[in-house]
């Protein structure tokens, strides 16, 4: 006899007679029943009896894994990683993240599906199947039906299954037998189908990436350059007087810029330090004092900078009784306005900074004249 | 008999709430008209797709669906008795009204003697094509005459776009201007998928009930699986919708849109929108998700039987916070309940007295009949 036998093959004329014989042979114990038509046969199922395809779990479970992925990898882009406010919303705002949700979920369940069925459960590629070695498989493909019944094996007994075969209706039957040793070159073509595909990928990218590099003038890559827009300094159609720019409105203040209307540092002395005492103010007045003020003002206040010597100026020594009981107001009247020879240190100081220097300035002082208590 | 006690029990609250409380009677009222114009509206919606595509599943099921259609007629005719409460409903019919100039561009459209030619060309319509849909179809089973079909199937795409109009009109007229300074495109669309699977809601429930009365035998799991399908896919399409309205205005925060939102969103009806949101998209959804429980009668039956509760609950929820209702469901509710489902159901129970279960004059039937998924 040669070869194993793989199956015995039973063809039907329609698929009437097919799904009678499947129903007749199911659960006799004949072997694995298996049927191939050239086309979907409504109820050969249910005739075969086939088990639930899993695949409805696995979409299920990847499709919620999608969700749940997309939900966290939002909320972590935008609420954590890079926070940004966008329209005035919430970092963390769910309403913005259900699209992505939404299409996620989507995309896991379909590709869940799609590679589940075609690799997983239907085993492709598959390049080689005994079923293909049988003469009948032509009609097949046309318009015959066909039923096997497939070894389970030693004590499969083909001759005794072709007759429950034509006993259940078939034309003809056939033994299907695993063909000599297959051949082993579908591992080279695939190898060779996968560098020709990486080989058009390597090229295209590198065509793409040199049109690009030596062509930049070229449409569509010098469309970048023609934007409307308006250069600087022109005029045009859309403000009053041709103006480029919309004309700041009236009252407008800038962020950051709050007006200072105070002519004189008692006048100024109504003002408080709005920042708390911090240890994050302190070093922050700390290092905004030894940037601006100490190459004049010397590095503990006392007056004795290194600029000091080099110009014979006398700044004020800031530790005295005189300046202790300068209101907090009025030190920020003098960085704003300037004092006898000391120039206004508005433009290089912002608000926070200032007051952040009084209170530097402040442990300062009572660094100079520390009483036991100060200890800790 | 028992039907006929209760909905005299329910007519004497409704009057009773009529009396003490107008505009909750009204609202009511007007909810439970929408209830009857959309399990009506989306069956006979159903009718029209089957002449229109030519399918073959829904045969068995048509007269069925034809004969929950007839609900359009008492749903018509409470929709003109709700113009009697227009004074109580809209905004736009008070006197002074509108005090902003950018209302007054509506005032063309939201008038009293346009608004009540709408409404009446849309029960007109709805009347008129359920008897040229369910009379043909009786007319066909007596002469069994092949014409006649082709009649039916040349006047559906003529429904089709009847019903996309009558629909939108209604959802604007009926709900959009309830809040005449809100507006939203999509809201015809919102009101659709709720109408047809209010439709599909009730032709389940018909279909199972008679089944159960050993009538409809010819319809199987195959039959039952294909309407499971159409109502998870539109619980689906109606909570696409719901959600892409609602997000869009959030987004936008435009002040004479979100006014409409902060109504049902902030407050008691909060949670009524996340209750909503629970029985109108995830218990439906999960409960129809696997093959099998799409065609099983038994699940089938109580998912329409909960899609119809949260299409009630939707329309409650479109309107009440219009008029400034809280989310509340006390006698006058249960009152209007108990007169529009018992009317309902001693409606489509006399339907269901005339004529044969299946269409049997259709030519299609015996394939209609042999459908396998």
């Amino acid at each position: 006899m040669g070869e194993r036998v793989f199956a015995v093959l039973g063809v039907f004329a329609g698929p009437d007679a097919l799904l009678d014989a499947a129903s007749k042979l199911e659960g006799r114990g004949v072997g694995k029943l298996e049927a191939y038509t050239p086309y979907p046969v409504h109820g050969l199922g249910e005739a075969l009896a086939l088990r639930r395809s899993p695949l409805a779990g696995m979409v299920m479970v990847m499709g919620t894994l999608g969700t749940a992925a997309a939900f966290l990898f939002q909320w972590w882009m935008n609420a954590y990683d890079y926070p940004i406010v966008v329209g005035g919303k919430p970092l963390a705002s769910w309403q913005a993240f259900v699209p992505i949700m939404f299409e996620v979920t989507v995309l896991f369940s379909a590709f869940t599906a799609w590679l589940g069925a075609v690799f997983l459960l239907c085993r492709l590629p598959g390049l080689w199947h005994p079923m293909l070695s049988s003469s009948s498989m032509p009609k097949l493909t046309r318009d015959r039906f066909a039923l096997s019944i497939e070894s389970q094996g030693r004590d499969f007994d083909a001759e005794a299954t072709r007759e429950a075969l034509r006993d259940a209706g078939a034309l003809e039957t056939e033994v299907v037998r695993f063909p000599p040793a297959p051949k082993p070159a579908s591992l080279t073509l695939l190898l060779g189908l996968a560098g020709a595909g990486a080989l058009a990928c390597v090229v295209a990218g590198l065509a793409t990436y040199w049109t690009i590099k030596v062509f930049p003038t070229l449409p569509p890559m010098s469309r970048m350059l023609q934007q409307p827009r308006l250069g600087a300094q022109r005029s045009s159609s859309v403000f009053a007087g041709s103006a480029g720019f919309a004309p700041v409105a009236e009252g407008t203040v800038a962020r950051g810029r709050l007006p200072y209307p105070f002519k004189t540092p008692e006048e100024a002395a109504v003002l408080g330090n709005p920042l708390p005492r911090t240890k994050a103010v302190l070093a922050e007045g700390k290092r905004r004092f030894d940037t601006v003020c100490r190459v004049c003002h010397g590095p503990l206040a006392d007056g004795k900078g290194t600029l000091t010597k080099a110009y014979g100026a006398s700044p004020a020594d800031l530790r005295t009784r005189r300046y202790q009981a300068f209101p907090d107001g009025s030190v920020y009247h003098a960085i704003m306005s300037g004092k006898n020879a000391m120039p206004s240190f508005a433009k290089a100081l912002t608000e926070d900074e200032r007051w952040s220097i009084i209170h530097y300035l402040r442990a300062l002082q009572r660094a100079a004249d520390a009483k036991d208590s100060d200890l800790p | 008999m028992t039907l006929r006690v209760l909905a005299i029990v329910g007519a004497l609250g409704c009057a009773d709430s009529l009396i003490i409380d107008p505009a909750r009677f009204w609202a009511n009222w007007l909810v439970w008209t929408l209830m009857l114009v959309s399990a009506g509206l989306g069956s006979l919606f159903l009718v029209s797709l089957e002449h229109l595509t030519g399918a073959r599943w829904s045969i068995p099921l048509r007269r069925t669906a034809e004969r929950v259609a007839s609900l359009l007629i008492p749903g018509s005719l409470a929709m003109l008795a709700a113009l009697i409460g227009i004074p109580v409903l809209f905004p736009w019919a008070q006197p002074g009204w509108p005090e902003d100039p950018l209302q007054a561009g509506k005032t063309a459209w939201l008038n009293v003697p346009f608004f009540t030619a709408r409404a009446a060309a849309c029960a007109a319509l709805w009347i008129g094509s359920w008897k040229v849909l369910a009379g043909g179809s009786l007319e066909l089973d007596r002469t069994r005459d092949p014409r006649l079909h082709l009649r039916l199937q040349r006047f559906s795409p003529f429904f089709i776009a009847v019903f996309a109009l009558t629909v939108t009109v209604t959802a604007f007229d009926w709900v959009s201007s309830l809040s005449p300074e809100w507006y939203s495109d999509v809201l015809g669309v919102y009101l659709f998928a709720g109408v047809f699977l209010s439709g599909l809601s009730a032709v389940s429930l018909a279909a199972v009930s008679l089944k159960k009365e050993g009538r409809l035998q010819g319809v199987r799991f195959d039959h039952l699986y294909n309407l499971g399908g159409f109502l998870f896919a539109f619980v689906v399409f109606w909570s696409y919708i719901a959600f892409a309205q609602y997000m869009l205005m959030w987004y936008a925060h435009m002040p004479e849109e979100i006014f409409w939102y902060k109504d049902r969103v902030e407050g008691a009806w909060g949670a009524a929108t996340l209750g909503l949101a629970l029985v109108h998209f995830v218990i439906p959804f999960f409960a129809l998700v696997t093959r099998g429980s799409k065609g099983d009668p038994r699940r089938l039956a109580w998912v329409s039987g909960l899609v119809l509760v949260s299409h009630y609950a939707d329309l409650c929820w479109l309107v009440f916070p219009s008029l400034g209702l809280a989310p509340r469901f006390s006698w006058p509710e249960a009152a209007a309940g108990l007169l529009f489902v018992s009317v309902g159901l001693l409606w489509v129970r006399r339907a269901t007295a005339q004529g044969d279960d299946l269409p049997v004059g259709d030519p299609a039937l015996e394939e209609g009949l042999a459908f396998r998924l």
